[in-house]
């Protein structure tokens, strides 16, 4: 995480977000945007992704925190991020319990090998 | 590079990436039962925890105005009296009405428990505890990643380079 930004950002629904703030992760940048965005019932696919690309371009977030759940709802704008940093991280909710099988940094890990690159 | 060399650089590489993938299960079974199960969401729930607002944008907006206090660069009074409980904490630490903004950019930041009251249920702060630990875990999680990834574009170059010293096999 050498040379950005040390902050974790967060999107999540209320108690996801909740949480990671009682944590102590909250922060305004210098134009007063924050470092997460609670997603709730009636948060479009748009904000959600908007604000993905948003912290994804900020250089102060080195780590983004994502519930899988709303992963699955932008993964196409997930699966497009190949950098390392910020590193995005799919952690379950309470509705909405982890799925390895969902997350795009295991999926690519899993097509690291076939058979032919193993001979 | 010789064919064998690589071959053995290649397994090296490989063996490690397995260990990361290995560590990096472990990790995440650990931080997905932190916030989901332990502590996290039971601590919460149990805690009938609510923001101090009807709504997480007026939380949105008090961290803002929270922010403003602590930067000093407005008073409590411009900020707006709504705002006094959330804003307690950070008003009790300034001494007497504020005339010019103190600068406060060498304080410690504020505990959000104190957005809560002196006194907050143990749940609270077990919840607190619960998602300060996954926090830790979150970083490490993102270090391993970006191992895994490198590991996985090393593991690629060295694929290609085998196969141009051994096209036979490819």
């Amino acid at each position: 995480m050498a040379g950005r930004g040390e902050l974790i950002a967060v999107i999540g629904d209320e108690d996801t977000v909740t949480g990671f703030l009682l944590g102590g992760i909250g922060e305004l940048n210098k134009n007063r945007h924050p470092n997460f965005l609670v997603v709730e019932k009636d948060t479009t696919i748009n904000e959600i992704e908007d604000t993905f690309r948003q912290f994804l371009h900020r250089d102060d977030i080195g780590i983004i925190l994502i519930n899988q759940y709303i992963a699955e709802m932008v993964r196409h704008a997930l699966d497009a991020h190949q950098h390392s940093i910020p590193a995005v991280l799919e952690i379950p909710s309470k509705e909405h319990p982890y799925d390895a099988a969902k997350d795009s940094i295991l999926r690519r890990a899993r097509g690291m090998f076939t058979a032919e690159d193993l001979r | 590079m010789e064919a064998p060399d690589l071959r053995v650089e290649l397994d090296s590489l490989l063996l490690q990436l397995l260990r990361d993938l290995e560590e990096l299960e472990g990790k995440r079974a650990v931080l997905n039962a932190r916030v989901e199960e332990v502590g996290g969401w039971g601590s919460l729930r149990d805690g009938q925890f609510h923001p101090p607002f009807s709504s997480f944008s007026e939380t949105q907006e008090g961290l803002q105005k929270f922010e403003v206090v602590r930067a000093g660069i407005h008073t409590p009074e411009e900020v707006g009296p709504g705002e006094a409980a959330f804003l307690s904490s950070a008003l009790r630490r300034r001494k007497g009405p504020a005339k010019t903004p103190e600068p406060q950019s060498s304080e410690a930041p504020q505990d959000p428990l104190n957005w809560f009251g002196i006194l907050v249920p143990h749940s609270l702060r077990q919840a607190q505890a619960s998602f300060r630990d996954g926090l830790q875990l979150a970083a490490d999680i993102a270090s391993l990643q970006n191992r895994i990834d490198w590991g996985r574009n090393q593991l690629r170059g060295l694929q290609e380079k085998l196969k141009k010293l051994e096209p036979g096999t490819a």
